[in-house]
């Protein structure tokens, strides 16, 4: 393996449905040679590049939208990651995005910057990955690559720079001029594999000249020896032109622009040139993990190979051989037969098999060095788990994993689809830990438990596509809670004399509310009124009790139990006796307690052109929402406030149909807070209909 | 309970501003203080305090993310309720949080066409009207005075009481009457002028223009991590 940590590049092709991302990644596995012929996408039905790349797979039986493909450009090691297409905000996207170093824009030369790709492009943002763009479609009528950059700058606020001028648009595409060689490029052969250096046409000279004006002029920026070349009007060099703009670029400062045609076969190798001379190494990027050992304070890795391992499991896969842990190294050496220990359950493991993964084959190595991505075999692990050396305590995400706020009933078509859902299930609970799944004893619905209506959305799909289960879903249900405010007393005895053994249990003291906790007990017992042996027995049945809330059968939270007196019998007392003693003990104070209902609510920052932020907050505001601020962002702004979970069903329709499709919005779940009296009396209502319903 | 500690230790109270809301409809206030020592501090628990009377306060930031804003009044109330119950600390929260609301801007992108227009966005729909409008991280140096008499107009238009933080400048020492010279072609569009300064560890705050004739105190005391009166006084 070679070890120059220069030439690794970790990238993701970013790219909306439909702009190319399947053909473009299917080329750039062709000319690097991992894959030996080239197969069409068909059916453009509108369904999309996803489904097309999907359906490929299957046909071909390889994985093109693999976790992550490995394969070399010109002496780089390029591994190309898979970005979940989807755009909602949720752990797995988050991850995707941690492991990338770069990213290449795919953006199709006649739709230019769709709100898609404004999406995709505020995911980059977000975590500061530097990128190129790729002009993709040349070739389709209507093609305008000059339009599309001019909407890169306006619409997305890169400030883009022509790396190339086209030669022929439309059906007459040809091949690109390069701007920083001063030559065009031609594309020969069946699948344009032999790259051509001829003179520049003569009619496009003059443009030719004038848009290396402009890129040399955007790249002085960031190089003082490119500017005073220019002021000494001496001969600027490629390599002069393509350090400024990697400088600008790793600083996202600019964003240089390809252009061509990947089904045409236009234009794909010097963009693959771009991404080695313009997109970050891994040494380029500065990664942290947070120490959990040092009251979780921010730790940056370093590259280095000598420190100890620091390894990221960012997507879990089922191959032939059981579960294949893809897992990036950002410190350290992960060597075969070393130790290694998972940060969340504190497991010690030892590493057995790993490899590198090409498009259809996977490559044995002896390590993986940081910096490099592969995969283990035969490790017990979840997504997003963090591996270190022993001797570290390193996390690279937060351990602190919210509970769910939403539930779905799913029911399963046919048998079929139910081994294909219970299979779907026990891997999605595997990779992301804030999807649950259960099944509901009194109704025998198998339930899924998410952060939001979106997230279980797409696990929904996922379900549907790529395990085929045809599953039919529920309306969805917000986890409400039930807590107390202020404290009640109990005495409270158990008596049964109905023929055989009795029972007898008597238990008393106090209910009150506590903050931050589910539930405390304690025992204040003095003298052995209740024998320590049923104290344990005790706290069972409060806890029990919990479960379900007396007042509207939500589960109960922030309750302190304490029980200070009580009575037992020689004969007739047990751990039964006073398990149901502490039940009633519950019941009987619980409504005097005054509950109360609590309910999810979602921090939701919505992201939308300044000119629709009236009528956000106004939708926001009818929603029971409390808008905390809003943040003038040049034209966007960003609105953030706190909504219940309840009104916020359906709000992605609403909220796009209010704004043109321009606004974007993320949910997360933030606290519990009681309902108001007149939305608490429908809640009421609603769950006395769902028991008689289910009765 | 809670209320009532805030507004016996509101430091600009303290000082003989009696009128509880200290400006008057339509009128300017403004805290001077070189960098770090504590205006925005002081703005955010006055704004605590109008919040506890029930009165709503926009707060402009032009530094800050909306987040850091929320985070400067999380940690001042928390501060100042130490002493009570959580449960009671979070429910008043709970209680007053309505009646505030953030708007950040780059410094770059403010103006008050803008503001106004923010402001109607939200008034039309009755989701929020203020009584106190804080902005923090005005450049009074680069506006003029053409920039603040547009404000002075939306404030009497709109009927709300402005305050401003003014950062001002080791390099330039105070005028007579304890104003730094780049403040002073501005200083009659405010009513009430207090002061930050530090000596040594402590804080102190003081009255430059407002402070009616009969209050006993000039300057006070504060608690540099609460900025309200130290308990001693």
């Amino acid at each position: 393996m070679k070890i120059d940590d220069q030439k690794i590049r970790n990238i993701g092709i970013s790219a909306h449905i439909d702009s190319g991302k399947t053909t473009l990644t299917e080329r750039i596995l062709y000319y690097t040679k991992r894959i030996h012929a080239i197969h069409d996408v068909k059916g453009k039905d509108g369904v999309g590049a996803t489904m097309d790349s999907m359906d490929l797979e299957k046909e071909r039986g390889i994985t093109i939208a693999s976790a992550a493909t490995y394969c070399e450009w010109k002496g780089h090691e390029v591994n190309i990651i898979d970005t979940p297409g989807h755009v909602d905000f949720t752990i797995e996207v988050e991850r995707s995005l941690r492991v990338l170093d770069g990213a290449i824009l795919v953006l199709c030369a006649v739709g230019g910057v769709q709100s898609q790709s404004i999406t995709v492009d505020r995911q980059m943002k977000r975590y500061r990955v530097p990128c190129i763009a790729f002009i993709n479609k040349c070739d389709r009528s209507g093609a305008n690559p000059f339009r599309v950059m001019s909407q890169l700058k306006s619409k997305l606020g890169h400030n883009a720079v022509a790396m190339q001028i086209p030669i022929g648009l439309e059906n007459d595409v040809q091949g690109v001029v390069d701007l920083v060689s001063m030559k065009a490029l031609y594309f020969d052969g069946d699948n344009g594999e032999t790259v051509r250096e001829a003179e520049i046409p003569s009619h496009l000279l003059e443009e030719a000249k004038a848009k290396r004006e402009e890129l040399i002029d955007a790249a002085s920026m960031f190089s003082d020896e490119l500017t005073e070349a220019i002021l000494e009007e001496k001969e600027v060099s490629a390599d002069l032109i393509y350090s400024a703009l990697r400088k600008g670029t790793l600083q996202r400062e600019i964003t240089p622009v390809y252009l061509g045609s990947a089904y045409k076969n236009k234009g794909v190798q010097p963009m693959l040139d771009g991404v080695t001379y313009l997109l970050p190494c891994p040494s380029d990027i500065e990664n942290v993990a947070i120490d959990m050992d040092k009251n979780e304070e921010t730790v940056v890795l370093n590259n280095d190979t000598e420190k100890p391992i620091v390894a990221l499991v960012f997507k879990l896969e089922d191959g032939q051989y059981g579960q294949l842990t893809y897992i990036r190294v950002y410190q350290g050496t992960l060597a075969k037969g070393s130790t290694i220990v998972n940060v969340r359950t504190g497991k010690k493991v030892k590493v057995g098999r790993l490899v590198r993964m090409h498009a259809d084959q996977m490559e044995d190595v002896e390590s993986l060095r940081a910096g490099y991505i592969g995969a283990l075999f035969g490790i017990e692990c979840s997504s997003g788990d963090t591996f270190t050396s022993p001797d570290v305590n390193l996390t690279m995400i937060s351990m602190y994993v919210p509970k769910p706020v939403i539930s779905l009933a799913i029911v399963p078509k046919d048998n079929k689809s139910q081994v294909a859902m219970a299979k779907a299930l026990n891997r999605f609970a595997k990779e992301d830990p804030t999807f649950k799944t259960y099944v509901d004893h009194e109704t025998g619905d198998t339930i899924i438990e998410g952060m939001g209506e979106l997230h279980l959305d797409i696990y929904v799909e996922r379900m549907r596509r790529e395990y085929g289960a045809d599953v039919s879903t529920g309306n969805p249900r917000v986890a409400y809670r039930e807590t107390i405010t202020q404290r009640a007393d109990f005495n409270y005895t158990h008596k049964k004399q109905t023929g055989g053994a009795g029972q007898f249990g008597r238990v008393a003291g106090y209910l009150e509310p506590i903050a931050d906790t589910d539930f405390v007990f304690e025992n204040k017992i003095f003298g052995g009124a209740i024998p320590s042996q049923y104290i344990a027995a005790c706290e069972k049945g409060f806890k029990q009790s919990m479960a379900k809330g007396p007042k509207l059968e939500f589960p109960v939270t922030g309750v302190k139990v304490v029980i200070n007196d009580g009575a037992s019998h020689a004969v007739d007392s047990s751990d039964m006796a006073f398990q149901a003693a502490a039940r009633g003990a519950f019941k009987e104070a619980y409504l005097r307690a005054k509950p109360v209902i609590h309910e999810p609510i979602m921090k939701v920052v919505v992201e939308t052109p300044a000119e629709f932020q009236g009528s956000v907050m106004g939708l926001l505001n009818q929603r029971r929402g409390m808008i905390i601020g809003s943040q003038d962002e040049d034209v966007m702004c960003v609105i953030e406030a706190q909504v219940p979970l309840a009104e916020m069903f359906g709000f992605s329709t609403v909220l796009r149909s209010a704004t043109q499709g321009k606004a974007q919005f993320t949910m997360e779940f933030t606290l519990y807070r009681q309902v108001p009296q007149s939305i608490a009396e429908k809640i009421a209502l609603e769950a006395a209909q769902n028991k008689k319903t289910a009765a | 309970m809670i209320k009532k500690e805030m507004i016996y230790r509101n430091p600009l109270v303290k000082l003989g501003y009696d009128n509880e809301d200290i400006l008057s409809t339509g009128g300017f206030g403004a805290v001077l203080a070189y960098a770090g020592v504590g205006k925005t501090a002081l703005l955010v628990q006055l704004a605590l305090n109008m919040m506890l009377r029930e009165h709503s306060v926009l707060h402009v930031s032009l530094n800050d993310a909306v987040s850091k804003v929320d985070l400067w009044y999380q940690e001042i109330f928390h501060d100042i309720a130490e002493k009570f119950g959580i449960a009671e600390v979070n429910e008043y929260w709970d209680k007053i949080q309505p009646y505030r609301f953030i708007m950040t801007f780059k410094v770059e992108g403010f103006s008050a066409p803008k503001l106004e227009e923010r402001l109607t966005d939200l008034m039309e729909q009755n989701i929020f009207k203020p009584h106190t409008v804080i902005i923090d991280g005005f450049r009074f140096d680069e506006a003029g005075r053409g920039q603040l008499v547009q404000l002075k107009e939306l404030a009497g238009k709109y009927s709300m009481g402005l305050w401003f933080t003014v950062h001002t400048h080791r390099h330039e020492p105070p005028q007579e009457n304890g104003l730094p010279l780049s403040f002073l072609h501005i200083a009659d569009l405010f009513e009430v002028i207090v002061q930050l300064a530090t000596k040594g560890d402590e804080v102190y705050i003081t009255s430059v223009k407002g402070q009616p004739k009969n209050s006993a105190q000039n300057d006070l005391l504060l608690d540099p991590a609460t900025m309200l009166i130290k308990e001693s006084q």
